[in-house]
């Protein structure tokens, strides 16, 4: 219900500002006595919808190029770090490039149609345009780093759900801030805010 | 990825490839290994060089794994790769020790702009009508090739013609291997600014076709005739760091500065003392306060030079006193007097001299004048004063003395007519020289141009074929800074990622067409890309340099690529190697200026733009968006004058103003500027282009559509200060953007209310 009503609020916040933003950047160029000169205000978000979703962390659920099955990739044996390289060393777990992909499939399972289509970007010297699944809005001003939670020990599956049953990646945890520090709190984790906002 | 799982891979690749792909298992495997190996989200840096000016300052690259949109086979995708994100200062580089200007930041948009000719193009129609087609890189170097064997095979070979920008290092030493090898006459370097002059005063007066450099640290008194040396001129950041450790880094101790010019630069904005001398009228004000010093007997640190008796004689001279030359110069007697003893009385002095002084039609007299002050002074090669950087050994001398004027001779000799292939590299000689000078028509009747530019700019919509070369950031990149540090620097980098488009390098373009060309051509040049002949190279200096510790090339090779370039401490400051050969006082000579005074009443002085250099960059939309020093204009182009000039021709900030001279006309906006000289108009170069990307491409005016064709004289490079003008109301408003609303704080406060 708070939550309801929060959402509500900042919606017609946003509206207002939207609103009052959008008509001074009319007004000035109305007064404007050069010929030829553009609206200073140039906003950040395309539409006034898109910077309602922002605010209020609504995201179009991606969809991918290919129907990429990670839990045949793990029945296989194939640990999550085989792929996702940058999860132990960095911020980034990181996308494999399509090079890496074809490192076995340039001779496994070469005549299914979605390995051929990885086969088809690597060919022609591009790489598969991998939707974003995770992450923070930029005016959130998270700064996440993935490694230290590795170190820490916690399993993959805690922030991204259970990727052993599923075939392309779905948000299946919502993160967002109580959910963070539910955690941090639980292990002791330092919960200051320039832990993560900084 | 570990290695381990990496090899695991490898391994299974290569038993899977050999039991199904049975023709070359080795090859295949090679296919998969990663080029770049980065963690996802973590930086690296990697030194590089920037090139956006002459300077020469080494840069380290931020890289970040990212995806890159390009285009590959037809077909537009991302791709995962190394990018470049941002270019900061090497901090161990002599040069720049940390620093980078503005202009060197937004280096990393010539590789990201929009508007890069991204594969070879061939000319579709005629000529200059911008019309092109794509074609694929082997047959555009076959018909180069094509062309090249039937000239040699014809004994036409002296009719190729290579004109590029100002450069150093081994590509000029390729470009000038790969004519001398075709038996072509050797590359035209076109400065469209004011070295050429200062170069052929430095060889009359020091033998040496270089620039100098400044050791501003330890001076306690500079005087500049109209060098912008904090912003533009030579290597400005090397000569900010020494200015700012000449104010403030000693205290108790601070540098006097004193700036001669007609319109307030943003260094003579820095100056404590402004002078603003009759136009052409510098090298006459620097005998007269050599005239002062040498009759009052205060040399301090006199050099021993062979001539100076005889120079000091004709100095004492009263045609040079201060009283003589007063009118002159518009500078009263006791102001030069008083200058001239400051000067005597607080060495280390030094006198500095660039920009419009050097582009007047007397430019070499104003040049030798000042080098003749900084004898009578005592700076020449002592602590504190002027010196050179050490001459590469193993790189050929930097530069040599003629290098625009071989350019405008060969305009002004039909040179360019006669041509039957013209090559262009790095330069734009059709936006930088006088319309007068007809370049673009006479570069017409050229049968056949390649250029090998990034951009399509007013030059290379000539060319029949655009051979596009990586950015710098995707290229491997070496120099021999000129001035700005006393130590002897190589500078060398590795690419910092891989390119972005169908480009190719342009050193490795002339191999591989020496190569094809086969026979002499390539004996001549026996390495297959351009990296091999800078290891060539490098071995001699390993082996050669009398500084360097000896442990071996690849030990060498490895920390040069890691620090961005070799330098050595050791080797200290040189003086100029034959000081005075034939060091005389030259004789006065009056500037001349293109129109009458009744007619035209105002000296017209284009100077170099804070962004756009001489219109080199501005291309790049950083450097658009960021405001004039002194006058905070943006994204256009202005015409400064005096207020009370202004006042008297009723012109209005913003006013559009037609400027007229018998050359030519143009309009632009006014910005009315109080530290300007009442005859002198001024207008930054750089705007105006026809074409140079969506950014440049119709905006502001050419100051250059006016310049007279006056040469410098006895130099023969163009005389951009020489023109006269006229100015008339259009009764129209420019365009103007001012970053702070106006020039003044009341006004600002009058606007917001």
């Amino acid at each position: 219900m708070l939550q309801h009503r929060l959402g509500a609020l900042a919606f017609s916040l946003v509206s207002v500002a939207t609103f009052l933003l959008c008509s001074c950047a009319r007004s000035r160029s109305a007064n404007d006595s050069s010929p030829g000169s553009e609206p200073f205000f140039t906003p950040a978000h395309p539409t006034v919808a898109n910077a309602v979703k922002e605010f209020l962390g609504w995201r179009a659920t991606p969809i991918q190029p290919i129907a990429f099955p990670h839990n045949k990739h793990i029945a296989n044996g194939i640990a999550c770090m085989v792929c996702h390289t940058g999860v132990s060393k960095g911020p980034v777990a990181g996308i494999p490039s399509d090079k890496l992909c074809m490192r076995c499939h340039e001779f496994l399972a070469s005549d299914r149609a979605e390995v051929k289509k990885v086969a088809g970007y690597f060919n022609s010297g591009l790489d598969v345009p991998w939707q974003r699944v995770y992450g923070f809005s930029p005016s959130a001003h998270v700064k996440f780093n993935h490694a230290p939670h590795i170190r820490a020990g916690v399993d993959c599956s805690r922030c991204h759900g259970d990727v052993t049953n599923m075939t392309v990646a779905v948000r299946a945890v919502q993160i967002n801030m109580g959910f963070c520090l539910g955690c941090h709190r639980a292990q002791q984790a330092s919960t200051d805010c320039v832990t993560c906002h900084f | 990825m570990e290695r381990r799982d990496f090899l695991k891979f490898g391994v299974l690749t290569g038993a899977t490839a050999t039991l199904t792909a049975c023709e070359k298992p080795v090859q295949q495997l090679v296919r998969f290994v990663p080029e770049e190996d980065f963690v996802p989200g973590v930086a690296t840096w990697k030194p590089s060089l920037c090139t956006l000016c002459p300077a020469g300052c080494g840069v380290t690259v931020r890289i970040m794994d990212g995806e890159a949109e390009v285009v590959r086979n037809g077909q537009r995708g991302i791709l995962k790769m190394g990018l470049a994100k941002k270019l900061e200062g090497n901090a161990r580089h002599p040069v720049n020790r940390g620093k980078l200007c503005a202009r060197g930041q937004a280096g990393l948009q010539v590789t990201y702009h929009p508007d890069r000719v991204s594969g070879p193009l061939k000319r579709s129609s005629s000529r200059g009508s911008g019309d092109f087609q794509e074609i694929g890189w082997p047959e555009a170097l076959s018909e180069v090739v094509t062309k090249l064997a039937e000239l040699r095979s014809q004994q036409q070979a002296d009719s190729i013609r290579f004109v590029t920008g100002e450069m150093r290092g081994h590509r000029r030493e390729l470009i000038n291997q790969f004519l001398a090898s075709l038996g072509a006459p050797a590359a035209v370097q076109f400065a469209p600014l004011d070295e050429p002059v200062l170069r052929r005063a430095n060889v009359l007066a020091f033998g040496r076709a270089a620039m100098p450099s400044f050791d501003l640290e330890r001076a306690n008194y500079v005087i500049s005739f109209g060098a912008d040396f904090l912003g533009t001129w030579n290597s400005p950041v090397a000569q900010s760091i020494g200015y700012g450790e000449m104010r403030r880094g000693r205290p108790g101790n601070r540098g006097k500065f004193v700036q001669v010019e007609q319109r307030m630069s943003q260094t003579g904005a820095n100056a404590d003392e402004w002078v603003p001398s009759s136009p052409g009228s510098e090298g006459l004000l620097a005998l007269g306060l050599a005239h002062v010093i040498v009759k009052e007997g205060l040399r301090s640190n006199p050099t021993e030079i062979n001539s100076s008796r005889e120079v000091e004689e004709k100095l004492k001279d009263e045609t040079y006193s201060p009283t003589q030359i007063a009118t002159r110069t518009g500078i009263s007697a006791n102001r030069i007097e008083r200058l001239a003893r400051e000067m005597a009385a607080h060495p280390p002095s030094i006198a500095v001299i660039g920009g419009t002084p050097l582009a007047q039609t007397n430019g070499l007299f104003n040049a030798l004048a000042v080098n003749l002050l900084n004898m009578v002074l005592g700076s020449i090669g002592s602590p504190g004063g002027m010196f050179f950087a050490p001459g590469a050994s193993t790189v050929k001398e930097a530069s040599s003395a003629n290098q625009s004027v071989d350019f405008v001779a060969q305009v002004l000799s039909g040179g360019l007519e006669n041509a039957e292939v013209l090559f262009l590299d790095n330069t734009n000689p059709v936006f930088a020289m006088p319309p007068s000078w007809q370049v673009s028509q006479k570069m017409k009747r050229t049968p056949f141009i390649v250029s090998f530019g990034r951009f399509m700019d007013e030059t290379s919509v000539l060319a029949d074929l655009i051979l596009p070369d990586h950015s710098p950031l995707e290229s491997w990149l070496d120099d021999v800074p000129e001035s700005g540090t006393s130590e002897a620097v190589f500078t060398l980098a590795a690419p910092a990622m891989r390119p972005l488009h169908n480009t190719r390098a342009m050193p490795d373009v002339l191999l591989e067409i020496a190569h094809s060309l086969g026979g002499s051509v390539s004996e001549a040049l026996p390495w297959k890309t351009f990296e091999e002949m800078l290891q060539a190279s490098y071995r001699e200096l390993a082996r050669a340099e009398r500084c360097h510790p000896t442990d071996g090339f690849e030990k060498f090779w490895g920390r040069m690529l890691e620090q961005g370039g070799w330098w050595d401490g050791q080797c200290q400051i040189h003086s100029p190697e034959s000081p005075a050969l034939e060091f005389q006082a030259p004789e006065f000579v009056p500037p001349r200026f293109d129109g009458s005074e009744q007619e035209f009443p105002f000296y017209f002085q284009p100077y170099v733009a804070e962004a756009f250099l001489d219109g080199s960059l501005a291309h790049l939309p950083w450097m658009q968006e960021l405001p004039d020093a002194l006058s905070t204009v943006m994204w256009g182009s202005w015409l400064e004058l005096n207020p009370k000039t202004a006042e008297k021709l009723q012109i209005q900030q913003g006013d559009l103003i037609q400027v007229r001279s018998r050359h030519g006309s143009l309009e632009t906006p006014a910005v009315l500027n109080p530290a300007i000289a009442f005859d002198v108009v001024a207008m930054p170069m750089g705007q105006g282009h026809a074409q140079f990307g969506r950014y440049a491409a119709q905006r502001g005016a050419n100051p250059m559509s006016v310049v007279a064709p006056l040469q410098v004289e006895q130099v023969g490079s163009l005389a951009w200060a020489a023109t006269r003008v006229s100015l008339s109301r259009t009764g129209r408003k420019g365009r103007l953007s001012l970053a702070s609303g106006a020039l003044y704080e009341q006004e600002k406060e009058l606007e917001l209310r």
